[in-house]
């Protein structure tokens, strides 16, 4: 057997999560290696033209505090800012921005090209070469052989990838993009369990065929606020968004043309994105709504191409051009590119490790939609952590993971590989246990640390977070030592005063006349730290109360099948991973809380200790 | 702990003619075997049906009762394990002599309730019927052995469960607002104010029935009491409808307490007769004041005499004052006698509390009192509403309403959406504790279930 190449990590997939993966083993570094089908589809938006939103926003700030790439690139090539939630408080605010598709994957590509350690490679893998369960390296479609310590999978929706329109399907990763095949059967036969998941695309419409004064136009923010912490550069909106809206006549054709729709007459097995419906979806689960709202965001700046946000569908291409009919100002619509659905396979994420290493195979790491998730963001978010853990594992360190008290991408991880998935999964703020402290205004102070240590910040960027720390602190100071009078005549500190819900710091601030230099985004900062103090202490007394739990040991001769009331497939997992705290068998895939309470109680009983009284009040069985 | 084969009496003790014996545990039959030997000799012992047989003292070599063995093998049994029942005469001495001789062969005596947290812990029954099986066996009135049976039969459906779908229903409302600014939801902070609204009435409702099953279960004590020779024990006689207590002219006759039970329509009350609450005249009647103060403290409710024929005087109105935090009825008793007490003076210091003019003596209004007490401490419950018997449950429901009365506080003092939701969202455990787990995965299906969100 002969190899052509030898390397510590190869990525195979250059998507959002591939080029995060390769930026962060190459920067820690990794000689590595990003194969991909097509150099000129690196970073490609297959979808929309947005990156951020809620959750995902959050989940950008957050790569990038740990130097990741996302952030820096979609301020790069952002052209129209948004920053959501401005009438709520700074938890549950997110930047979203819209890119220049096609500068977005011209940028990304120019970048990597300057990464020290990373190599770009255009090819076809078809095996994952395994010697002893651990990995050897990848085989090529050309027939080429390259070695690698460890390989980063990800594959996106290529994986026996079935494009379906109307009730015509091929096979294809993406649309004019070969899928998959090899690759997927090779999965199977290295034992990794594989699921069918379902995703779609809307159409894309040319510009000059739309009648845009029938639209509502939606502009950017006025200060557009950049997703890096890093960015310097002045941000500006070039292109203006359009909301519309479908009418009952759109409607009737959708019913009219059910039976032609994959997903309705059963042709689709794969499970869709309930988050993101399509719009026959829509019209069936809501037939009483009158209308449906769209917007109309255009894909860049040198194209006529437009992507229409609200009707993805899997019609058939007359149905898709009879919708369009149907709703003024698109009637006389050009479709450029018709909008398709998608079937491709995922592996079960509950197979993963907490690092994205599969437990089948060692030094095989998987991210993005191949562990069941949706969207560019939880992608990178994955692809970074992943490429992360390869390095640290090249260098037998110590992995590196975050708990969902740290970050979204701890509460991302932690779903993912506990809990599973049964539809293509996106991150909401909800699914967060500590949403007022997962914000887009702390993640450097949450992450940079990690980041910097780990050789992703530059001692620069280390340095200027540092200050930020330094100056905002001042100002904090200065509130708590601050008083002010009340028009009900009491004496607050200016710190206790802007916690009154109608109070702005920014007005405050004013009023006192301050000579504080802070920045918009480090002003939203101290807002919320006051804000939300109250509870974020409370929290953090919750925190520190469930690490102590999970630092609780179990001894080493424990036989988990003789722990009371535990489901036998749960004990039986128990005794092959063997945990060796509570913390650690958390982490073991279907585990539900109730089973860790009564391993936590079994352990207690063994112990010959009653229940701690503090955590008696989370336990059911204390009074029967 | 589950290790171990236990042993307890089934049957109440001194109740009927049959008596059973239970175990539980791997080792049942091999102890049970030890001490029952079968009729016919060598015969096998089947599973789920009775054999006939003898008890076996196999310390005197003696046997010393005729019973019936009934073996049943887990896991399609009570506690999920191997049980044995051995059932015979219902005398306690030959039951406490089979429990005395399984133990000697190797069983362990069950601490209360132990064959249910078994049942629990096997995950043969949930919580909540555990909790009913317990009630069944103490249930004190008809009434609550009804509820109890429903109960265990997985039947506690009403309000208790759609608490979680209210809880579930008012998150996903502000969470969608949250999550899909973008989109036109049909959903708004008036609409948040009103579920909310509802989901505080119903758990306030439920709180309160407990009341009513702390009631049902223990039986209310009410203590009587008033200053001295007011005419308490003489009440006490008339409710009862026997001379319990003694009964003189003479101020202090009454220096300890004395407690029976009264029934009245389906519930049982607790009766306390106790010294008059005036100034002592003994050292006796002096100790005797100072346990029925705390006798009073801790009675479910208070029936104050005042005697009418008496001008009002500033002991009277210290002792209202003293109660009136409690559920007490103020009673104006001796109107077979003159008048000299202003009672609309008297009334109008007492403004919360419920009165009635009485005669102990001669009996005038006593069906009036009963069904006054009856009105006040077990209330007619509405069609369908749940009852709550633990504390477990109402501690429980409190702790929830606290929570949803502070983030109403913050929705309406104007505070951001994911500052009050931070209060709904700390009920979920507590939620989790009384009926089904809520995840977050519950409250995103509930959003799309409900909301046409998603581009």
């Amino acid at each position: 057997m002969k190899f052509v190449d030898e390397y510590d990590v190869i990525v195979i997939g250059a998507g959002h999560a591939g080029c995060e993966a390769a930026y962060a083993t190459s920067t820690m570094g990794m000689k590595t290696c990003l194969i991909t089908i097509h150099l000129e589809t690196i970073a490609q938006m297959s979808c929309n033209p947005a990156i951020g939103g809620l959750a995902k926003g959050h989940l950008v700030r957050e790569i990038d505090a740990l130097g990741g790439i996302m952030g820096l690139l979609a301020d790069e090539t952002g052209i129209h800012f948004r920053l959501l939630n401005r009438s709520r408080g700074g938890a549950v605010q997110a930047p979203r921005a819209q890119s220049d598709k096609a500068l977005y994957r011209l940028t990304m590509k120019s970048w990597l090209e300057d990464v020290p350690n990373l190599t770009l490679f255009q090819g076809i893998v078809t095996e994952i070469l395994i010697k002893n369960k651990k990995i050897q390296g990848i085989a090529t479609l050309e027939g080429n052989r390259l070695l690698a310590k460890a390989v980063i999978l990800t594959p996106g929706t290529f994986l026996n990838g079935l494009i379906h329109i109307g009730l015509h399907s091929y096979p294809a990763g993406r649309a004019n993009e070969p899928a998959s095949l090899e690759l997927a059967e090779n999965l199977k036969k290295i034992g990794l369990r594989t699921f069918r998941l379902k995703t779609g695309t809307p159409m894309r419409l040319d510009k000059h065929t739309i009648e845009w004064d029938k639209f509502t136009p939606q502009p950017g923010d006025k200060d557009p606020v950049a997703f890096s912490f890093r960015t310097q550069k002045k941000l500006e909106n070039k292109i203006l968004c359009y909301i519309g809206y479908t009418t009952p006549k759109t409607h009737k054709i959708i019913g009219k043309y059910l039976d032609k729709s994959p997903l309705f007459s059963g042709k689709i097995t794969g499970i869709g994105p309930r988050y993101c419906p399509s719009i026959e979806d829509k019209v069936v689960k809501f037939p009483h709504h009158q209308r449906h709202q769209f917007f109309l965001e255009p894909e860049g700046l040198e194209t006529a191409e437009t992507y229409v946000n609200g009707i993805s569908s899997s019609l058939p291409l007359e149905a898709q051009k009879e919708i369009l009919k149907s709703i003024p100002g698109l009637d006389q619509a050009k479709i450029l590119r018709p909008a398709y659905g998608i079937e491709y396979d995922a592996v079960v994420p509950t197979q993963l490790c907490p690092t994205l290493e599969t437990q089948a195979i060692q030094n095989l790491f998987l991210a993005g939609q191949i562990n069941g998730t949706s969207g560019y963001e939880e992608a990178a978010a994955q692809g970074l952590m992943a490429g992360i853990n390869a390095a640290l594992k090249i260098k037998k360190k110590k992995p590196f993971t975050l708990r969902r008290d740290e970050a979204y991408i701890g509460v991302l991880i932690d779903d993912l590989i506990t809990k599973g998935v049964e539809e293509p999964y996106r991150l909401f703020t909800s699914r967060a246990e500590y949403r007022l402290l997962l914000r887009i205004d702390n993640p450097d102070q949450r992450l940079t640390p990690y980041g910097y240590r780990l050789g992703l910040i530059s001692e620069k960027d280390y340095e200027s977070f540092q200050n930020k720390q330094k100056k905002v602190q001042k100002v904090k100071n200065l509130l708590q030592k601050e008083k002010i009078k009340t028009e009900s005549r009491e004496t607050l500190s200016l710190w206790e005063f802007v916690k009154k819900p109608e109070v702005k710091l920014q007005n405050v601030i004013e009023y006192k006349k301050f000579q504080v230099n802070l920045s918009d985004e480090e002003m939203r900062h101290v807002e919320s730290e006051i804000k939300y103090e109250g509870y974020l202490k409370k929290q953090e007394k919750e925190i520190a109360r469930i690490r102590k739990i999970d630092s609780v040991k179990i001894p080493e001769n424990t036989d988990f099948r003789k722990i009371p009331g535990l489901t036998r497939e749960v004990a039986e997992k128990l005794e092959k991973v063997r945990p060796r705290s509570i913390g650690e068998a958390k982490k073991i895939p279907g585990m539900t809380p109730a089973a860790t309470v009564n391993l936590h109680i079994f352990l207690r009983i063994q112990q010959r200790k009653g229940p701690h009284p503090e955590e008696c009040s989370t336990w059911n069985i204390k009074d029967s | 702990m589950l290790e171990d084969t236990i042993v307890a009496i089934s049957t109440p003790v001194g109740w009927g003619g049959l008596g059973v014996v239970r175990l539980s545990g791997k080792r049942s039959l091999p102890v049970a075997k030890k001490i029952f030997r079968p009729k016919k000799k060598g015969a096998k012992i089947p599973g789920r049906r009775p054999l006939l047989g003898n008890l076996f003292d196999f310390e005197q070599k003696e046997f010393f009762e005729e019973a019936f063995l009934t073996w049943h093998p887990q896991p399609h049994t009570y506690t999920r394990e191997d049980m044995v029942e051995i059932s015979c005469h219902g005398s306690p001495v030959i039951l406490e002599q089979v429990v005395r001789l399984a133990i000697k062969a190797g069983a362990r005596h069950a601490h209360p309730g132990e064959f249910t947290l078994r049942a629990y812990l096997n995950g043969r029954i949930d919580i909540l019927q555990a909790e009913a099986v317990n009630d069944l066996i103490r249930a004190v009135s008809y009434k609550q052995a009804k509820i109890s049976f429903h109960q265990l039969e997985g039947r506690l459906s009403g309000q208790i469960s759609s608490l979680r779908d209210q809880v579930l229903h008012l998150l996903s409302q502000i969470e969608a607002r949250i999550e899909f600014p973008e989109e036109r939801l049909r959903t708004s902070t008036e609409r948040t104010a009103r579920t909310l609204e509802n989901l505080i009435q119903s758990i306030i409702k439920l709180i309160d029935s407990y009341d009513l099953g702390k009631a049902l279960t223990e039986g209310i004590t009410l203590a009587i009491t008033g200053l001295a020779n007011v005419g308490k024990s003489t009440l006490f006689n008339s409710l009862l409808e026997k001379d319990r207590a003694i009964v003189t002219p003479h101020p202090g006759t009454t220096r300890d307490y004395l407690s029976e039970k009264m029934e009245f329509k389906d519930s049982v009350f607790t009766l306390i007769d106790m010294a008059g609450l005036g100034k002592p005249l003994h050292p006796v009647e002096k100790e005797g004041i100072k346990r029925g103060k705390r006798l009073a403290s801790q009675a479910d409710g208070i029936l104050l005499l005042l005697d009418i024929s008496r001008k009002e005087s500033s002991e009277d109105f210290r002792l209202i004052d003293m109660f009136k935090d409690k559920k007490t009825i103020l009673l104006f008793n001796k109107i077979d006698l003159p008048q000299k007490m202003n009672t609309e003076e008297v009334k109008n210091r007492a403004k919360s509390i419920s009165t009635l003019e009485i005669s102990a003596l001669k009996g005038t209004n006593l069906g009036k009192l009963k069904a006054t007490i009856h009105a006040l401490f077990i209330p007619d419950l509405e069609k369908d509403q749940d009852i709550i018997f633990h504390m477990r449950e109402k501690l429980i429901l409190e702790e929830i309403l606290a929570f949803l009365v502070e983030g109403q506080h913050l929705l309406e003092q104007g505070y951001s959406e994911e500052v009050y939701v931070e209060e709904f969202r700390k009920t979920i455990p507590l939620i989790g504790r009384l009926t089904g787990e809520i995840r977050s995965d519950d409250i995103i299906n509930d959003i799309f279930n409900r909301f046409c969100v998603g581009k």
